[in-house]
């Protein structure tokens, strides 16, 4: 027999609706009569939980256990669980919902194996809501049960009544879904803000870099490809200092610059401002960054595109807090924290003379390498969470994923052929871009379709550094091959798939491949080679050429 | 013997069944699991209860297949809540001490029965433990399997003991029914075939009243309407309060005992009935046993054809034939054809014939 998925149900302990009636202090045998949510859920003739995690509070746990041996004798192929969940008080939002969280967190889902349902006849209406949100975001990956009492008047109460269930992620609930939203809004505005990330390694060093904002003033380098999240973190950054000093009035403003932008004489003057008639132009004196940065925090991306010039007055202005502003022989003063980006190897740059080593010196004293998105592969998630949470706070509008669409994106993102060469700063746009075309607030499969080729065509158009043109396809197929390949076999399977993607027919690949022999008549057949030689690999040519 | 029939069980192709057939519910699928265990044949059900409301496999028919596969380790295709498809495919019967649970919505009995003729065809004798409801109106109780089924199957030469160790009322359910079956090593020396097509003398009727949890007063009115309409003396009423029940319930019974077959018939108690209505219905059912010149009642007609078969066949006389009876016939010629006869010899009397067949296990 297959094995078959269990089924697992949460339901709250109703301390009204699932109460035992007691006379004398013993159960009540009329309670058999009583119509009891919880219980029902497990009588039904369709509908058989393997299991039921009842959640409720200490001083209902005696009631809590009678009802679960109700359960115990009514339905023998349940086991019943009973979990002390403490809430101060059921009527509090941010109460209830922190305590059914943090239940839901601690759980051990096992979604490959068990199917989930959350109970909503019982609890609190706040606890109603709750399940709610913890469902549709996925914290409690299950679908939504609920109890109805039998209906007829003139039939027996002690019937089971029926039963619903409630898949929110299927696209037909759209309409139910996009009611919620409303209450949603309330309940977002205490959920923690930022992004839950999982990524154990991204956790410690976020860890580290708040140890060090917090306790030191000294530059901080941040590096890291493009798009990882640099500046994002500063502000970040700087938001904590600002969070931590005594009033916020001691901290001064977040600038920040890419040196990128700062060419020749204007780099200067940005940076540390310029007299009045400095140089032609200069109509106007210009107190420069620095200056605005003053007990503040200095953000400078690209740091490896400052002039020499530019580095050396820096270097001054970190060490001593003084500088030169252009034309002026009076030293401006200016304490502020530097925080330096750079998505290039600035040791090579020191190397090749085009970085001083005294500066990278200073600022490398803390310096974090921020993972690409590919190493935080599991981080992809909360981040869709967040750029979703985002969407919905700058356009005033929940927009949400159903399951397939979900399902096939976090697919997509994960997949090895999904180079995202810049990093988060793709990811989000993708986001924004779905979330932006999404018809009536919800993400379906076409549109992630839709931005899948998309984003698949971006990729392919810039060309990766170290690398000819490659075809999105080509990793996809490697990834997918059955067994593991010397990386021998590999080189040359790579190449021989790029040849097949860019030629029209089968023979043209044979020609192009077996050139050589074919000249020397020593091969008649190429497409007959190039098939044999794909099949080594569970290859075809439909598969290789698409 | 045994591994011959397997063998050639597992190389036939599966028994076709419609689901839909006669009465159409879980009486298709019980009987045709108990009769591919018996056959080593596999069974193939489509459209199962189809025509019901929740159509498909429910708990309680679930009961039954999982039951089905513990006695003999065979294997199942379709064994899911709301399954209209089943395949199901014996292994050999294995003795054993078993304890099956069914939800308060199924029946003990049902569990039980699937799997009570396949334990007397193995080697050993076996334990069948159910927990679950014994006493709900869907299913027949264990008052009618314990006076009524089981005299008649021992007479055919297969001794069950069961014991209600305790009642189990819907919905609380927690009853748990315990059968002794004994191995029935060899069909010739020790079986035979069931002749019953009188009932013989009347003995002495009981009326039976059980309860639990419930005011006394339920006890006397049912007993009062009942015994108005059959005249009934008091020394025949017996009163069981069952103080261990998990939940409360109500039900009397009527024992119609005769010296060739004991008839009991049954109403249940509910919320939504008086006493009187209980006490009356159980008396009318009485009466058109006792009105009939049938030896053998509606149920215990369509209990009997299974065993049978199984065993040395026989014949008997009873009332028109129920759904459920007719069903039964329809499955077995499924797997055996022609073993069943059945013929209206006067106006609501017939008599029902059956060979035995000569395939399973046993022969």
């Amino acid at each position: 027999m297959n094995p078959v998925r269990k089924t697992v149900v949460f339901s709250l302990y109703g301390t009204s609706l699932d109460r035992s009636l007691q006379t004398d202090g013993k159960p009540d045998p009329e309670r058999w009569s009583r119509w009891r949510p919880t219980l029902s859920l497990c009588q039904q003739a369709d509908f058989v939980p393997d299991r039921l995690e009842v959640i409720t509070q200490s001083k209902f746990r005696q009631q809590c256990d009678a009802l679960l041996e109700d359960v115990a004798s009514a339905s023998p192929e349940t086991h019943t669980r009973r979990h002390l969940v403490p809430m101060r008080d059921p009527w509090d939002f941010s109460d209830v919902y922190a305590a059914l969280r943090d239940f839901a967190e601690a759980y051990p889902f096992d979604e490959d194996e068990e199917d989930y349902y959350v109970h909503i006849t019982t609890g609190t209406h706040v606890a109603q809501i709750c399940l709610f949100l913890l469902a549709e975001t996925r914290h409690l990956p299950a679908r939504l049960i609920q109890t109805s009492p039998p209906r007829a008047r003139r039939r027996d109460p002690s019937q089971p009544g029926t039963i619903a269930i409630i898949d929110l992620d299927l696209s037909r609930y759209d309409q139910l879904a996009a009611r919620f939203q409303e209450r949603r809004r309330t309940g977002t505005s205490f959920l923690k803000e930022g992004i839950e990330t999982r990524s154990p390694a991204y956790n410690a060093l976020i860890e580290r870099i708040e140890q060090v904002a917090t306790a030191s003033a000294a530059p901080i380098l941040l590096t890291g490809a493009t798009g990882v999240g640099k500046t994002r973190l500063a502000r970040r950054i700087y938001e904590l200092k600002k969070q931590q000093a005594a009033s916020s009035s001691t901290l001064g403003s977040f600038i920040e610059v890419n040196c990128a932008t700062l060419r020749g004489d204007g780099a200067m003057s940005a940076l540390f401002g310029h007299e009045k008639g400095a140089f032609t132009g200069a109509a106007e004196r210009r107190a420069g960054l620095l200056s605005a940065a003053d007990q503040g925090v200095l953000f400078l991306d690209e740091i490896g595109e400052l002039g020499m010039d530019e580095q050396a007055m820096l270097l001054r202005a970190i060490e001593d807090g003084v500088f030169l502003p252009m034309g002026s022989d009076r030293p401006q003063h200016s304490r502020f924290q530097l925080i330096a980006g750079s998505n290039r190897d600035l040791h090579a740059a020191v190397a090749a003379g085009r970085f001083r080593e005294d500066l990278l010196a200073r600022i490398d004293l803390w310096s974090f390498e921020l993972p690409s998105l590919k190493d935080r592969i599991e981080d992809l998630e909360p981040n869709l969470e967040y750029e979703l949470a985002r969407h919905t706070k700058s356009a005033g509008r929940k927009v949400s994923f159903n399951r397939e669409a979900r399902q096939r994106f976090l697919e997509f993102a994960a997949a090895p052929s999904s180079t995202w060469n810049a990093n988060f700063r793709d990811f989000a746009s993708a986001v924004t871009r779905m979330a932006t075309l999404a018809a009536s607030d919800r993400i379906h499969l076409e549109l992630v379709e839709e931005e899948i080729g998309r984003l698949r065509q971006a990729w392919d158009r810039v060309p990766q550094a170290g690398s000819s043109r490659p075809d999105p396809l080509i990793p996809d197929l490697l990834s997918k091959l059955d067994h593991d390949l010397d990386h021998f076999d590999l080189v040359q399977l790579a190449e021989v798939l790029r040849i097949c993607s860019g030629s029209a027919s089968m023979s043209a690949a044979g020609r192009a491949l077996f050139a050589v022999s074919r000249q020397r008549k020593t091969s008649r057949n190429d497409s007959d080679r190039l098939k044999k030689y794909l099949a080594r690999f569970g290859l075809d040519w439909a598969a290789v050429h698409s | 013997m045994q591994a011959d029939s397997m063998k050639s069980g597992q190389a036939s192709a599966p028994v076709e069944l419609d689901g839909r057939m006669g009465e159409g519910g879980g009486q298709v699928l019980r009987s045709a699991l108990t009769l591919s265990l018996c056959s080593g044949r596999p069974v193939q059900i489509q459209h199962i209860r189809a025509g019901r409301r929740r159509p498909g496999l429910m708990r309680q028919h679930l009961a039954c297949v999982r039951a089905a596969l513990a006695v003999s380790g065979g294997g199942a295709q379709g064994a899911e809540l709301g399954s209209s498809e089943l395949l199901f495919q014996p292994g050999p019967v294995r003795c054993g001490d078993y304890r099956f649970e069914v939800g308060s919505a199924g029946s003990a009995a049902l569990v039980l029965q699937t799997v009570l003729l396949p334990l007397l065809l193995a080697e050993e004798a076996s334990q069948v433990r159910v927990v679950g409801g014994t006493h709900n109106a869907w299913a027949p109780p264990y008052e009618f399997l314990q006076h009524s089924f089981l005299p008649q199957l021992a007479r055919m030469g297969a001794a069950v003991e069961l014991v209600l160790e305790r009642i189990g009322f819907y919905p609380a359910g927690g009853g748990i029914l315990c059968a002794k079956i004994p191995a029935l090593q060899s069909a010739e020396s020790t079986t035979q075939p069931l002749q019953l097509l009188d009932r013989g003398a009347a003995l002495d009727s009981q009326a039976l009243i059980q309860g639990a949890h419930l005011p006394a007063r339920v006890y006397d009115r049912e007993w009062e309407a009942m015994s108005r309409i059959l005249g009934w003396e008091e020394s025949q009423r017996c009163d069981q309060a069952h103080k261990n029940s998990l939940g409360p319930g109500n039900c009397i019974h009527a024992i119609l005992r005769f010296a060739e077959v004991t008839e009991v018939v049954t109403s249940f108690g509910a919320r939504n009935r008086s006493s009187n209505q209980v006490g009356a219905d159980v008396a009318h059912q009485a009466q058109q046993f006792l009105q009939s010149k049938a030896a053998v009642g509606r149920r215990l007609a369509d209990q009997l054809l299974l065993p049978m078969a199984l065993l040395q066949g026989g014949e008997f006389h009873t009332t028109q034939p129920s759904q459920h009876t007719l069903t039964n016939a329809e499955v077995i010629h499924a797997f055996h054809p022609g073993l069943v006869q059945m013929l209206e010899v006067e106006t609501d009397l017939w008599k029902i014939s059956v060979q035995p067949s000569r395939t399973t296990i046993l022969k």
